[in-house]
């Protein structure tokens, strides 16, 4: 086992202010998480409750105000730069004037000195894991919504980072789509953790939704707002892999009782 | 978004080879019919003016040193092409040296203003003040200055360029998509990389919107430079006409410069249309 290995994402009194002397506000306060190998964490919580300034924090988009995270034991900069971070955002953010194969390959195209040596994937063969390989050469505005996520996922994918970070990434796609979506991750995810160390890939996940945090998840952290602490971490002690049907399940159900309690709990003034 | 969704499973139909031909011959139509859909009315209308025009002269019986008539002002222009080809070399190699100097300028400058506040605040009023003096006034200026020829010319051609291109610059370059600035900083992409990859394209709407105005400036910029201190181009050859009372001449100069900038319009238009598939003012025009 690789328990010598630090925690893939260590989080350790995490506290986040915005704003300046006069108007502050403290989005996240004293945030502590360990997030192991090949894991999958959600993180759950009503809006404003700091979910996606924690995953900026580990992504290294935002410096802590005080506290620490590391990647891997390293700072999250320095992951960034070694290209250990591959990030989805609730906008596909895709750039219109590229095509579907030239958006999954602009990873490799910028940050070249830290990439030049690793082995990427092929821009293709990511295609053909989100099932877009006939689209390959389409342009951004000529997909729908749902294959637009896809696209950012095997862009995401594409540099074969270790650490996958899910910033609400179907969070405005229709009900219908979000669902199928959910079980293509799944199965993305799974794929991945038979490819041995090199391909095994840790997400942490924020979502607004029980059943999405639930479905896909080895533990799901519930946050409370204003300022965002962790509430409780769940266990989720569905078998894998979990396949269609399973939010039906009677332990499915108690789960989402036990979240929504824990989500609708009064924070302590 | 009114562009067609495509959905797996039915994928768009692709027209076959077999079938290329019948297609091409479709494609020829429609581009016939597209063009005369698109030049004929501003023919008819043009010729009509012109009608009007010429039978104004005649029944009043106006003189040529006046105002030439169209068929005058055709024959002029009929009978030395080569000199109004030449006299409009020169220009239009002024006007476009021009452009490009100022465009050059204003782009680098924009670039700085886009990264910095501070920058911005400083050079904006700076710029504002060279826009609202009118060009006019200082033209007699640069004859003393930059003496005659094309350093007078190129200069005052940059002065007009450059304002519009700086200003659609500054909100092209900042005018990016955050998710996908965002996207960037998570790839620890390099500011130049950023500017590469996300801000220059971005901009290419808002700098082709410049350049379509700027564009005719820049013939405007020459012909005034022309006119005050050059020894030939157009500009130089309607004032010479004009004191001569040769109006045939001076009205053939116009003409070419009319023609010059429509077809430095469309040029920038066609230009635009190419690099900009992508974006919905081509799309939805």
């Amino acid at each position: 086992m690789t328990n010598d290995r630090p925690a893939h994402v260590a989080v350790e009194s995490l506290t986040k202010t915005f704003g300046n002397s006069e108007r502050s506000l403290t989005a996240l306060d004293g945030v502590n998480l360990e997030i192991g190998w090949g894991e999958f964490v959600s993180i759950i919580g009503p809006s404003g409750c700091g979910k996606t300034t924690l995953l900026r924090l580990i992504g290294g988009l935002l410096e802590p105000t005080a506290g620490v995270v590391q990647v891997a034991g390293r700072e999250p900069r320095a992951a960034q730069r070694g290209k250990e971070i591959g990030y989805v955002f609730q906008d596909a953010s895709l750039l219109p004037w590229r095509s579907v194969l030239d958006n999954v390959r602009l990873p490799l195209e910028v940050n070249r000195r830290n990439g030049g040596s690793r082995r990427n994937n092929q821009p293709e063969q990511l295609l053909e894991l989100v099932r877009l390989e006939e689209f390959e050469n389409y342009y951004p505005r000529e997909l729908s919504g749902g294959m637009q996520q896809r696209v950012a996922l095997a862009r995401a994918l594409v540099f074969e980072p270790s650490l996958l970070l899910m910033d609400e990434p179907f969070g405005a796609l229709d009900e219908i789509t979000r669902e199928s979506m959910r079980y293509e991750l799944l199965r993305i995810w799974q794929a991945s953790l038979g490819e041995g160390e090199a391909g095994r890939k840790t997400v942490v996940f924020v979502t607004h939704s029980i059943t999405e945090a639930i479905l896909l998840s080895d533990r799901v952290v519930v946050l409370s707002s204003a300022p965002g602490t962790v509430r409780a971490v769940v266990e989720i002690a569905l078998p894998r892999p979990r396949s269609e049907g399973v939010e039906t399940s009677r332990v499915f159900l108690d789960y989402t009782a036990q979240l929504r309690s824990l989500l609708k709990e009064p924070s302590p003034v | 978004m009114s562009q067609p969704i495509v959905d797996q499973g039915q994928q768009m139909a692709v027209a076959s080879p077999s079938v290329g031909s019948a297609w091409d011959a479709q494609r020829l139509r429609r581009v016939l019919v597209a063009a005369g859909r698109d030049l004929l009315p501003p023919l008819v209308a043009l010729s009509l003016a012109a009608a009007v025009w010429e039978a104004w002269v005649r029944l009043r019986d106006v003189p040529d040193y006046l105002v030439p008539a169209p068929s005058a002002i055709a024959a002029r222009l009929a009978e030395d092409p080569a000199f109004f080809a030449r006299q409009g070399g020169i220009t239009l190699y002024g006007a476009l040296a021009g452009f490009g100097l100022g465009a050059a300028i204003a782009i680098a400058l924009a670039v700085l203003m886009a990264h910095s506040r501070f920058l911005e605040r400083s050079l904006f009023p700076l710029a504002i003040m060279v826009k609202v003096t009118p060009i006019i006034a200082i033209a007699p200026l640069l004859a003393i200055w930059f003496g005659f020829g094309l350093m007078p010319k190129l200069f005052i051609t940059a002065l007009i360029v450059f304002f519009p291109v700086m200003v659609n610059a500054v909100v092209g370059f900042r005018s990016v998509n955050p998710w996908a600035l965002e996207l960037l900083h998570s790839l620890a992409a390099s500011p130049w990389e950023v500017f590469l990859k996300l801000r220059l394209p971005s901009s290419l709407p808002y700098l082709f919107a410049a350049f379509k105005v700027s564009i005719p400036l820049s013939v405007i910029g020459a012909v005034v430079a022309e006119w005050f201190s050059g020894q030939d181009g157009l500009g130089r050859v309607i004032q010479v006409s004009n004191s001569n009372l040769d109006m045939p001449t001076a009205f053939g100069a116009i003409v070419s410069l009319a023609v010059m900038g429509i077809g430095l319009y469309l040029i920038t238009s066609l230009l635009e249309r190419r690099l900009l598939s992508w974006h919905e003012s081509t799309i939805n025009p």
